[in-house]
C-alpha cells in the first residue's frame, strides 16, 4: 500500500512552501518520524518528517519547487504491517506546533473537503473585495468569490479574475500563478489612472529576480500592513546619558553570565511599562472582527535583519524577564532567525514589534507596523550631540526614538504620551529599577 | 417648427395654455406690466388683460395662498415666485395645504396650481437669487416637481403641469434662459411626467441629472468621450414622479452611475437617488455610486464658480468610476 504524501499545513497561514533539499532519495528506507524533505516556507525552514515507516517509492517535487499545501510531495510504500500513519494523508500537520491563532482561511479550506486549497493569498479573517457586478459573475459562473484570488487595486477581485478563476476550473495556480512577482504582469485592464506605469522590460543586462520565499512573505505582509493600518509616526530624541552610564556598568556582570548586554533589554523594559499606562498599544486588531485585542501579555518582535531578509523573531514574556535574561533571550532569537534555525514557535504571537537600526546609521525612521499589531518602536543610533542641560550647554548621548501607530486604535495624543512615558524612564533609567518591572 | 430660448418656451407656453382655457390665470410680483423680472410673461397683459394677469404685492404667502382659493374654485393658476429663493414664506401654504387638499378632503377637491419659479446659479445672483432647493419640496407627497433642460421640454411640461389636477412645482433652470436654443413644437405640446430623457446615449457610465445641469453634464460626457468612454446623461426631467425604471435600466446596463446636481450634498436628491440605485440594481454595479454637487454651505456670491459644478468635475467622477 502507498501513501501519498502531502505538503502539510504547518500552520500560521503558510499556503505554500519551497522544497530546499531531500534527505532521502527515491528507494530509501525510511522509518516513521524520520525527516524527509526541509521545506522553507514564508515563516522558516522546516524538517518534514515521515508520517510512517516504508520505502521512499516517488518523489513528486524537485528541489527549488514552490508547492502549494496539499500538494503531493512524496509517494511512501508502507512497510508490511507498519502502522497506519497518524495522520490523514492530506492536510494534516504531524510536526505542526499548535497555532496560537484562529485557523487561517487556507487551513480551514484544507481540513474540509479534502480537496487541494486554493493557494491564494489573501490573509485569515480578511474577506473578498469585490464590486457587487463582479459577485453576481461569480454566483453565476457558481463560484465562491471568497475563493478567487484577487489583483485589482488593493487585492480586489476583478470581473477578469473571476473568469479566469473559472477557465481554469477553479484552480487559480495554472491561469494566474500565486506568486506576486508573476501576477502583476497579468494586471486587468483597463489600468486605473493612479496605478504605477509599466516598468521598462528587462534588457539582458537587468536580472530578474522572482519574488518567493521569504521575500515573498515580506512582500506580503508590508503590502498588507500599508494598506489596512492608518500609519501615523511620530518621533522624539531622548537623552540617554544615564542609560549610557548605567549600561557600562551593568556590562561586565552580564558578560559574566554569557550575556551581551545591549540597549534594547532596558528599551525592552521601558516599552512594558509605558504598556501598563496605555495598553492599548500593545494590541492586536481584527478587522472581520471589527474589533482589536489588547494583549495581556508583552511578547515582542525583534526585526532582526538576516541574509535572507527581515525575521521579526518574538521574545517571549519581556515583563517576567529579568535584563540579563533578557538579554541573554533576544540574543537566542536573533542568531537563531540568522541561521535560518527559527522554530515556528519563536516566529509568532507578537504582541508588538521593535526594529533597531542603531547599528547601521541613520537619524530617525517611520517603521512599518507589524500587522495586525497596531504599533511598532524604531530605536535609532546613540550619539554624542550637544544638549541644553540647565542653562548650559553639555556634550549628552542622544538618541531618537520614532514610533508608527495604527490611527485606526490609537490616536496621536496616545501615542504621544506612551512616547513621553517610555522617554522619561529613559532619561533617567533609575525609575526602570525602581519600577515594577 | 420655431427656434425658442427656454425663456421664450415658457412665455409661449402661457400664452398658449391661457389662450386656449379661460380658467388659467397667472400672479405674481411685476408680472404684469413688466412681463416679470426675466420677461416671461411678456405681453400677457395686453392679451388676456388685467383679471386673468394680476401683480401682487411682495407676499409669497399671499400669492400662493391665493392661487389656493382659486384652484379649489375651478380656476388653473399659475403664480409665479420671483426666484425659488423667496419661496419660503408660501411654504406652510404649499406643503400644508395645497399639497394636502386631495387628501385632506377625501378627493373632493385638489389643487390645479402651477408654481413658476427659477431656479438655480450660474449668474452671479448671489444666496438670494441662486439656490437650487428642490429637495424640500421632493420630500413632500402630494407635490410634483418638474424641472426642463430644453426649450421644447419647458414648453410641453409647462403645459402638462397646467393641466395636471394637482399642485406641481415648476422650477425654471435661469441659468439657461437665454443660452439654450432649441426648437419648440407649435400648439398644444405636452410632454409626459415621469419619463425621463437620454440627452446622449452611453454604455459605460450614466450620469443623472436635470435643468441647467444637463448642458453641464453633456460637456463632460464630450471630455469622457475622448478618453474613449461612452457615458449616456439622463435628463430625469420631472424628480417627482421620477421615472425610475428609466435610472435602473441605466444603472443596470451601465453599472456605473454618476449624480450630478447644484444643490447641496447634504439630503439633495442624489442621495434618494442612490438609495434607488443600491436598493434595485446593486448587483450590477462596477463602482461606488458618486455624487457630484454643490457645497453644505450658503450659496456663495464670490466662489460660484467653486461651488457650481463644472464639467471638469463630472468628468472626475466619471473618472473615478470608470477607472474604479
Amino acid at each position: 500500500m502507498a501513501l501519498e504524501f502531502r505538503l502539510p499545513d504547518i500552520g500560521e497561514g503558510v499556503a505554500e512552501g519551497e522544497v530546499v533539499q531531500w534527505l532521502v532519495k527515491e528507494g530509501d528506507s525510511v522509518r516513521e518520524d524520520q525527516p524527509l524533505v526541509e521545506v522553507m516556507t514564508d515563516k522558516a525552514t522546516v524538517e518534514i518528517p515521515s508520517p510512517a515507516a516504508g520505502t521512499v517509492k516517488r518523489i513528486h517535487a524537485e528541489p527549488g519547487k514552490v508547492i502549494p499545501v496539499g500538494a503531493v510531495l512524496v509517494e511512501i510504500e508502507l512497510a508490511a504491517g507498519a502502522a497506519a500513519p497518524k495522520i490523514a494523508s492530506h492536510g494534516g500537520a504531524p510536526a505542526a506546533p499548535a497555532a496560537a491563532k484562529p485557523a487561517p482561511a487556507a487551513a480551514v479550506a484544507a481540513s474540509s473537503g479534502g480537496e487541494v486549497p486554493t493557494p491564494y493569498r489573501r490573509p485569515p479573517g480578511q474577506r473578498a473585495a469585490a464590486t457587487p457586478f463582479t459577485r453576481r459573475l461569480a454566483r453565476e459562473k457558481g463560484l465562491d468569490i471568497e475563493a478567487v484570488p484577487g489583483t485589482g487595486p488593493a487585492g480586489r477581485v476583478t470581473d477578469d479574475d473571476v473568469l479566469r478563476f473559472a477557465a481554469s476550473g477553479g484552480r487559480p495556480a495554472a491561469a494566474a500563478p500565486p506568486t506576486a512577482a508573476a501576477r502583476a504582469p497579468s494586471a486587468p485592464s483597463p489600468i486605473p489612472a493612479s496605478a504605477a506605469p509599466p516598468s521598462a522590460p528587462a534588457s539582458g543586462e537587468d536580472e530578474v529576480i522572482p519574488i518567493r520565499g521569504l521575500r515573498k512573505r515580506i512582500y506580503e505582509r508590508m503590502a498588507l500592513s500599508k494598506s489596512h493600518a492608518a500609519h501615523f509616526s511620530y518621533v522624539d530624541d531622548v537623552d540617554v546619558t544615564e542609560l549610557v552610564q548605567v549600561r557600562e556598568a551593568a556590562k561586565e556582570r552580564a558578560r559574566l553570565r554569557g550575556a551581551r548586554l545591549t540597549f534594547l533589554p532596558f528599551i525592552l523594559k521601558a516599552v512594558v511599562a509605558g504598556f501598563r499606562q496605555f495598553p492599548t498599544l500593545n494590541a492586536t486588531v481584527d478587522e472581520a472582527a471589527g474589533a482589536y485585542t489588547v494583549r495581556k501579555s508583552f511578547n515582542f518582535g525583534i526585526a532582526v535583519d538576516t541574509g535572507a531578509g527581515l525575521i521579526v523573531p518574538v521574545v517571549k514574556g519581556v515583563d517576567r524577564r529579568p535584563l540579563v535574561d533578557l538579554a541573554l533571550e533576544i540574543e537566542r532569537v536573533a542568531t537563531d532567525a540568522r541561521t535560518g534555525k527559527s522554530r515556528l514557535d519563536d516566529l509568532q504571537g507578537g504582541t508588538f514589534t521593535i526594529t533597531n537600526a542603531g547599528n547601521i546609521g541613520g537619524l530617525f525612521a517611520t517603521p512599518i507596523i507589524n500587522f495586525p499589531e497596531v504599533a511598532i518602536l524604531g530605536v535609532h543610533k546613540i550619539q554624542k550631540a550637544p544638549r541644553v542641560v540647565g542653562d548650559r550647554i553639555a556634550v549628552r548621548d542622544v538618541m531618537y526614538l520614532s514610533i508608527s501607530i495604527d490611527h485606526r486604535i490609537n490616536d496621536g495624543a496616545t501615542g504621544a504620551r506612551f512616547m513621553n512615558a517610555v522617554k522619561a524612564l529613559l532619561e533617567d533609567p533609575k525609575l526602570i529599577l525602581a519600577g515594577e518591572i | 417648427m420655431a427656434v425658442m430660448t427656454v425663456l421664450q418656451a415658457v412665455n409661449d407656453a402661457l400664452h398658449h395654455a391661457m389662450g386656449a382655457d379661460d380658467s388659467v390665470v397667472v400672479l405674481g410680483e411685476d408680472i404684469a406690466e413688466l412681463g416679470g423680472v426675466f420677461r416671461a410673461t411678456d405681453g400677457l397683459l395686453k392679451k388676456y388683460g388685467p383679471e386673468r394677469v394680476m401683480n401682487t404685492p411682495l407676499a409669497e404667502s399671499g400669492i400662493i395662498g391665493t392661487a389656493i382659493g382659486m384652484a379649489l374654485y375651478g380656476m388653473k393658476p399659475v403664480p409665479e415666485i420671483q426666484f425659488l429663493d423667496f419661496i419660503y414664506p408660501a411654504f406652510d401654504q404649499i406643503v400644508s395645504e395645497a399639497a394636502k387638499m386631495r387628501y385632506r378632503s377625501g378627493g373632493q377637491f385638489t389643487c390645479p396650481m402651477t408654481i413658476r419659479t427659477p431656479y438655480g446659479g450660474g449668474i452671479r445672483g448671489g444666496h438670494y437669487h441662486s439656490q437650487s432647493s428642490e429637495s424640500y419640496f421632493i420630500h413632500t407627497p402630494g407635490l410634483k416637481v418638474v424641472v426642463p433642460s430644453t426649450p421644447a421640454d419647458t414648453k410641453g411640461l409647462l403645459l402638462t403641469s397646467i393641466h395636471d389636477p394637482d399642485p406641481v412645482l415648476f422650477l425654471e433652470p435661469k441659468a439657461i434662459y437665454r443660452s439654450v436654443k432649441g426648437e419648440v413644437p407649435e400648439g398644444d405640446h405636452r410632454v409626459p411626467f415621469g419619463v425621463a430623457a437620454t440627452a446622449r446615449a452611453g454604455d459605460d457610465a450614466v450620469v443623472l441629472c436635470w435643468g441647467a445641469m444637463v448642458h453641464t453634464a453633456l460637456k463632460a460626457a464630450a471630455l469622457a468621450a475622448e478618453q474613449g468612454w461612452s457615458v449616456q446623461v439622463l435628463d430625469l426631467r420631472t424628480l417627482v414622479p421620477l421615472d425610475e425604471e428609466a435610472v435602473l435600466e441605466a444603472a443596470r446596463r451601465t453599472g456605473r452611475v454618476v449624480i450630478l446636481h447644484e444643490a447641496p450634498r447634504t439630503n439633495g436628491f442624489g442621495g434618494e437617488l442612490a438609495a434607488v440605485v443600491a436598493e434595485r440594481a446593486f448587483e450590477h454595479l462596477r463602482a461606488p455610486i458618486l455624487r457630484v454637487t454643490g457645497f453644505d454651505t450658503p450659496f456663495p456670491y464670490a466662489l460660484e464658480h467653486i461651488y457650481m459644478p463644472d464639467a471638469r468635475r463630472t468628468f472626475q467622477a466619471i473618472e473615478r468610476v470608470m477607472t474604479f
